[in-house]
């Protein structure tokens, strides 16, 4: 029977391959926003013309990378923090100040970001909502899905942080937060 | 008491911040404490949280907060192809020979870098670590070089395009439109992200020539603290030294002109920017793939760390709001004696010791919305608001013990430095900052004389 750590670890594996895909997912959305908006540019100032959609696009790109970011980012560490205190305390004492402020701050926030939205991400979806635009791109609905998205990845992430940092803080191995993670 | 419940929960939330947890979660964590608290005492309405879904989806298409990803690739990718250390390497080898040219040179390629980037730690640190060996090695008292990378660090706030400037402009407009409102004007006027550019670079500019005759005026006073090099340059060596400063000035300076001229958004001219800027890279074969994704990666990751604070401190603001916090901070303004400026001066003083523990992007979210709206209804000049908290937090990060730029800089420093030679060596800074801030509270032109002139 495998002991309970691993099975802990291996979970922790798992959340963390979903974080995974939606951070490659906003990584590669920069540089295609680079090129949307370059276009735009070009069609403006050389060809005078403009698409709507192409311009409503980047909005949806730029949505895209720090909603789909943000759980990877709380894996890199990558939230800023008020360090004073926090960079001069323990590896321990950290550990458990992150296990007490996900269980704390972060899980409440996405639970409530996500059940406030419920209603209105579905009635989006209900009318297959639609730019205001008549030539603007109808994916409105699942712009605003964005908003189940983000609270649901990044509840993933927190739960696999505070599962590392448990580890951690009982002395049962695991990385700790700040760890190297190789790049995307 | 339970009106003054916000003036708790604000207490409660800088307290809490103190222990190290994400500054976003932190936030809007204390906020839902309190508002779980209010609604099992009756002084809470769960109403003023259902906002929240429109608000961030509000943030998700704000057009111009587009320019905020594109602004951090463009200042990544010129910090991650060198190019920063490259201009500094020329500088220092054209200003080398003048009196404290090597500190002058950091100052300069400090301010670029700082146009570029716009972000105080990183700067700090590239300056750190790039220029504080060479210039400890040619002989310069550690507290002069420290003190003159910690106060060119810092340039990043005001020195436009600096990203700062473009939160603060989309926060203040919305203020602006605010406070119009509730004095009735119902066709308001607005203050765009240019407008805060342009002001900028007057009391910017003004900041690094006082910079530049200090060091200047220090090594002519002590210049066994500030020697020279002695080696000349000669004629013949100038242009290899001068032509690889010319493409990333050049660069920015065509961000910045189509932003100010009115050619193009300020989201066009930052994904064009960041489109130069991977040019620029790739001319000097410091691009490839891994740098690419590099660059990508961390985009995403400041980004994203940027908007969740913007999201955190919406939570937090909606609670704030729903216990009675406008009405607070507007009753507490009228009991300040001294009118505006006392008010004014109030605001000046909160916020310079906020930015003890909270960064531009969590004080531009969580406090201007709550002060700006009030004391622009009291006549308050937007743009000219939007400088002095900029340049007040810019002074604030550089004092002691407190301040940002001094820890970003005690991190990459040799420990042969001492933290006393920090603190010692941005005090003039302080100095010359806070002389700057009387200034332009004394004479409000030096801000609102180029917007003036250019928009009218």
């Amino acid at each position: 029977m495998p002991s309970p750590t691993l099975a802990v670890e291996r979970l922790i594996r798992a959340l963390e391959a979903v974080t995974r895909l939606a951070g490659a997912i906003a990584i590669g959305l920069t540089l295609l926003l680079i090129l949307a908006t370059c276009a735009v540019v070009v069609m403006r100032y050389f060809l005078a013309t403009g698409s709507i959609a192409l311009q409503e696009s980047m909005s949806y790109m730029h949505g895209a990378i720090f909603m789909l970011g943000a759980a990877w980012t709380l894996r890199v560490g990558g939230h800023v923090r008020v360090d004073v205190f926090y960079r001069g305390a323990s590896p321990r004492a950290q550990a458990w100040i992150d296990v007490a402020g996900g269980l704390l701050f972060l899980l409440p926030l996405c639970a409530l970001i996500f059940w406030l939205s419920w209603d209105y991400v579905l009635s989006s979806w209900a009318i297959r909502e639609k730019s205001n635009e008549g030539s603007g791109l109808p994916y409105v609905y699942l712009l605003k899905t964005l908003l189940l998205i983000m609270p649901a990845t990044l509840m993933v992430q927190g739960v696999a942080e505070i599962l590392k940092n448990l580890l951690f803080a009982t002395g049962r191995g695991g990385a700790h937060v700040g760890e190297k993670v190789e790049p995307l | 008491m339970a009106e003054f419940i916000p003036l708790y929960m604000f207490a409660a939330v800088c307290l809490l911040l103190m222990l190290g947890y994400p500054v976003a979660f932190s936030l809007s964590g204390v906020a839902l404490a309190f508002a779980a608290g209010g609604m099992v005492t009756g002084h809470f309405d769960m109403a003023f949280l259902h906002a929240l879904p429109n608000r961030i989806y509000g943030t998700i298409i704000n057009t111009t907060l587009i320019a905020v990803p594109l602004f951090v690739f463009m200042g990544v990718m010129l910090e991650k192809s060198k190019l920063a250390e490259d201009l500094l390497g020329n500088m220092s080898r054209l200003c080398g020979t003048l009196r404290g040219g090597l500190g002058i040179s950091v100052i300069l390629v400090g301010m670029l870098l700082a146009a570029s980037t716009g972000i105080v730690g990183a700067t700090v640190v590239t300056m750190g670590l790039m220029s504080l060996p060479s210039m400890l090695k040619q002989g310069y008292s550690p507290s002069l070089a420290t003190g003159t990378i910690c106060a060119t660090g810092t340039l990043g706030q005001i020195i436009p395009p600096s990203i700062v400037l473009v939160l603060l402009g989309d926060i203040l407009s919305t203020a602006y439109q605010q406070a119009q409102l509730k004095m009735g004007i119902f066709s308001p006027e607005t203050v765009s992200i240019g407008d805060l550019f342009i002001a900028a670079i007057v009391p910017g500019l003004l900041l690094v020539l006082l910079y530049i005759l200090y060091v200047y005026g220090y090594a002519l006073l002590w210049p066994e603290r500030a020697p020279r090099e002695s080696r000349r340059i000669r004629a013949g060596e100038l242009l290899p030294v001068l032509g690889p400063l010319l493409p990333p000035v050049l660069l920015i300076i065509a961000v910045l002109g189509s932003i100010l001229s009115g050619a193009a958004t300020p989201t066009e001219a930052a994904g064009v920017g960041a489109a130069g800027a991977m040019v620029l890279a790739l001319a000097k074969r410091q691009l490839d793939f891994r740098r690419l994704r590099e660059v990508m990666t961390s985009t995403t990751e400041v980004t994203s760390m940027v908007f969740m604070i913007l999201i955190g401190a919406a939570v937090f603001s909606l609670v704030f709001r729903g216990f009675g916090g406008e009405e607070l901070v507007a009753s507490l303004f009228e009991r300040i004696p001294g009118g505006v400026f006392g008010a004014t001066l109030v605001v000046m003083l909160v916020i310079f010791f906020l930015g003890f523990i909270l960064d531009f992007i969590e004080i531009t979210f969580v406090v201007v919305p709550i002060v700006a709206p009030v004391l622009m209804a009291m006549g308050v000049d937007p743009v000219w608001l939007g400088i002095m908290i900029a340049v007040n937090l810019q002074t604030s990060f550089l004092t002691p013990p407190f301040g940002f730029a001094l820890f970003y800089l005690r991190g990459v420093a040799p420990a042969t430095v001492l933290t006393r030679d920090i603190y010692r060596g941005v005090l003039p800074f302080i100095a010359i900052q806070l002389a700057l801030l009387a200034a332009l509270a004394l004479w409000p032109g030096l801000i609102t004389w180029l917007p003036n002139l250019i928009l009218h």
